[in-house]
Order: structure tokens, then C-alpha cells, then sequence
């Protein structure tokens, strides 16, 4: 037990230890494992990404699928409103063509009314002229008498 | 008359193969059988590195690669939860000292005189197997560590170095008091704190080199009291019923010593390595103010 020029030679053979294996046996394994730990690093990054992404779609296609179901219901509302609107117009506008129609039958009814009593008036008028000729034989100046016939045929129909 | 023998045996077993350079010089020999197996190992070593290094594969490691890196990762992080900073070198050097000290002490389970016997073949008389055992081979890499260490506290505090070396322990003496004679004590006692200073510094390298050499030293010498003890040397001896009961608890008690003695070899190469680590890292701690 004694110490001599072997402890010398031992740290020699002992940095050169450290030196060598460190080049040739902890560089590449610990750059192996490095890099490896990176990829696993890499890939749970990835896949943490990717699981966000998916909820991210997922949440953009419940809030589009709410969305449209929403805009669905808007439609659907819209046309029943449309459709009511629609079907008050077509009520409404044939409730007034009736009405004008009516208006119309009316006012031709009236019309043919008036007409057939100016035409009666006239027939009557020249009824009582010609038995007025018949009465009073040629005496009776039918231009100058007009205006007392008139009054006679006037009475007769409010008579009639 | 086998015992005298074996007693014989120890002695001579726990001679060094060696040559001198200068016989009244006791420095100026070399341990051939410490260089021979040291060399062998570490060729060992890198042999395995570069074989190793070829068949590295970036994917998924198996077998030899997924055990060296196991050993890897298991320095890494040793030496990450007992480093305030990074520094590239430690973890080299843990796994050097980690693996080394490992495989000399693993020599240790070989029967013994079994290299003796080998050595005697070649017309050695004397062959020590266990690199460890040799005080030459824990201390060259205790002082080593310690020489790195000086380094580490020179280039990265060396103005609190200096101060601790000086005035510690009675450090409050020079600087807190303001009384001149307390103060004047403490400039006195500078010789003092560095004389205890420098026994605390050196007592770092040499607890660490004796601690691995005591406890490889006495678990070889335990061996050999075994062997000399318990198995016989001679067929007579081992041919009567003494001898037989004699065997077999010589080969009962050294399968237990061995195994106890492999787990000794694998815990004294992780105090060396884990020991290196803490004071390289007390090397690397900030000063305190």
C-alpha cells in the first residue's frame, strides 16, 4: 500500500478515460436520447395540437350546426309569416275585387235602371202626347205643351 | 497444515506485480498488475463504445443500447438534481468514474488467487486482481476530481476562495469586530484557518480514495481468509469428512460474501460517483455574501 508512479500513470489513463468516452460513449447516446426525447417531445406537441384542433372543429361545427338550425327556424318563421302575409293579400284582394265587382253590378244595375226609366219616360211622354193628340186633337202644339207634359209624365211615374 | 499454506498464500496474494525504476526510491516503481488491468478495462471500454456506437439506432433502443442509456440517463439525472448549473463535463465524468470503479470492482468475484494462479502459470509470482485494491488507482482519480474542483473554485469565485482558505473558521474575528486587538487575533490566526482549511480541502480526496480502497481491500482480504480458512488445498483433505463439511461452507459463506461483496463494489462506485458530483458542485455554488 503505497503510493508510486502508477498513481501518475492512473490519472493519466483516467483523464484520458473521461475524454475518450466521452466522445465515443455519452456524446452519441446522450444525442440519441436527446433527440428522441425531442421527437416524443414533437409528436405529443402534435398530438396535443391536433386534439385541440379537433375540439376547436368540434365546437365550430356545434356552433354552425346551432347556427344554422337557428337560421332554419328563421326561414321557417319568415315563410309562415310570408305565407300568412300572402294569404291575408289574397283574402284582402278578393275580399275588394268582390267588392268592386259588387260595386261595378251595382253601378251597371243602377245605370239600366236609369236608363230604362229615361227610355220609360220617353215611351210615356210620347204615350200622353199621342193621347193628348187623340184628346185635344190638333190644337196641342206638342213644343210649346212639352213642359206640361213633362210635369204630367213626371207625376205619373212617381206614381208608378 | 493447509492453513499455513493459505496464510502463506495471503501475504503473498496481496504483494503487487511490479517494477522498479530505482530500488531506493520507493516512488519509482510501477504496479504492472494495477496498469495491466486498468489498460484492459478501459481498451475494454472503448472497444465496446465504438461496437456500440455503430449499432445505435434513432428509433425505439434495445438491449445493449437500452441499458447503456438507462445508465445514461440515470448519471443525467444524478447530476442534475445535484448541479445548480450545467457544465458539460460532470456528466462524462460521472459515468467514467460510475462505470470504471464498476467494472474493476466487478474483478472482485472472481475465486480468489484464481489470477494468482493464472499470473503463477506465466511464471508470475505475484497478481493482484483488483484494480481498486490498489491505493494508487482510487487516489490518481480522487486527486483528479479534487484538482478539478480547485480549478472550478479558482476560475469561478476566486476572491471568496482566497477569503475562505484565509479566514475561516474565525472569519467574524477580522471582519465583524471592531476592537483592534480582537481584529489584530485575527490576523494571528490566518496560519491557523489555513492550516485547518487546507486539512478540510485535503480530506476530500482522501476519504474518498481510502473509503473505496478500505472497503475493496477488506472485501478481498475477507476472500482469501475464506478460502484459506474453509477450502482445502489438498485431495486428502477434501477426500475426509472434515473436508467436506469444510467445502461446503467455504463455498456457502464465499457465494454469500460475493454477493454481498458485488452489491459493496456497485454502492462504492456510486458514493464515488455521487461524491465527485457534490463537491464539483460545491465548487460551482454562488458565493455567498
Amino acid at each position: 500500500m503505497s503510493i508510486d508512479l502508477t498513481f501518475i500513470a492512473q490519472i493519466i489513463v483516467f483523464i484520458l478515460m473521461v475524454r475518450v468516452l466521452w466522445k465515443l460513449l455519452y456524446a452519441p447516446l446522450n444525442d440519441a436520447m436527446e433527440a428522441r426525447t425531442k421527437k416524443i417531445e414533437t409528436g405529443l406537441a402534435a398530438a396535443e395540437a391536433g386534439v385541440e384542433a379537433k375540439a376547436r372543429a368540434e365546437a365550430e361545427i356545434a356552433a354552425k350546426l346551432a347556427e344554422a338550425k337557428a337560421k332554419a327556424q328563421e326561414i321557417i318563421a319568415a315563410a309562415e309569416k310570408r305565407s300568412a302575409e300572402i294569404k291575408e293579400d289574397a283574402l284582402n284582394k278578393s275580399r275588394n275585387e268582390a267588392e268592386q265587382i259588387l260595386d261595378n253590378a251595382r253601378e251597371e244595375v243602377h245605370a239600366e235602371l236609369e236608363r230604362a226609366r229615361q227610355s220609360l219616360r220617353a215611351e210615356v211622354a210620347s204615350i200622353a202626347m199621342l193621347a193628348a193628340e187623340r184628346i185635344v186633337e190638333a190644337e196641342l202644339d206638342a213644343k210649346r205643351h212639352a213642359k206640361i207634359i213633362d210635369a204630367i209624365v213626371q207625376e205619373g211615374l212617381g206614381a208608378a | 497444515m493447509a492453513e499455513q499454506s493459505h496464510s502463506g498464500g495471503i501475504a503473498e496474494h496481496l504483494q503487487y506485480w511490479s517494477y522498479s525504476f530505482d530500488d531506493s526510491n520507493p516512488f519509482m516503481q510501477i504496479h504492472l498488475d494495477t496498469m495491466l488491468l486498468t489498460l484492459f478495462i478501459a481498451t475494454g471500454m472503448i472497444v465496446f463504445a465504438l461496437w456500440l456506437r455503430g449499432k445505435l439506432v434513432a428509433g425505439t433502443p434495445t438491449g445493449v443500447q437500452n441499458f447503456m442509456e438507462s445508465v445514461i440517463d440515470f448519471i443525467n439525472q444524478t447530476v442534475k438534481d445535484n448541479f445548480p448549473v450545467y457544465n458539460p463535463l460532470v456528466a462524462p465524468l460521472a459515468m467514467t468514474i460510475f462505470v470504471f470503479i464498476l467494472l474493476c470492482n466487478s474483478l472482485d468475484i472472481l475465486p480468489a488467487y484464481l489470477m494468482h494462479h493464472v499470473a503463477g502459470a506465466f511464471g508470475l509470482h505475484t497478481f493482484r486482481q483488483v484494480p481498486t485494491n490498489d491505493l494508487n488507482l482510487p487516489a490518481a482519480m480522487a486527486v483528479s476530481v479534487f484538482l478539478l474542483v480547485l480549478y472550478y473554485e479558482f476560475k469561478l469565485k476566486p476572491g471568496h476562495f482566497v477569503k475562505e482558505l484565509l479566514l475561516q473558521p474565525f472569519a467574524s474575528l477580522l471582519l465583524d469586530s471592531k476592537n483592534p486587538v480582537v481584529k489584530l487575533i485575527g490576523v494571528l490566526l490566518i496560519p491557523l484557518n489555513l492550516t485547518l482549511k487546507l486539512i478540510e480541502e485535503l480530506a476530500k480526496p482522501l476519504s474518498l480514495s481510502f473509503r473505496l480502497f478500505g472497503n475493496m481491500f477488506a472485501g478481498e482480504v475477507i476472500f482469501l481468509l475464506i478460502a484459506s480458512l474453509l477450502l482445502s488445498d489438498s485431495f486428502s483433505d477434501i477426500a475426509s469428512a472434515g473436508g467436506i463439511v469444510s467445502e461446503g461452507m467455504g463455498l456457502l459463506v464465499g457465494l454469500g460474501w460475493s454477493l454481498f461483496h458485488m452489491f459493496i463494489g456497485l454502492l462504492q462506485a456510486f458514493i464515488f460517483m455521487i461524491l465527485s458530483v457534490v463537491y464539483l458542485s460545491i465548487a460551482h455554488q454562488p458565493a455567498e455574501h
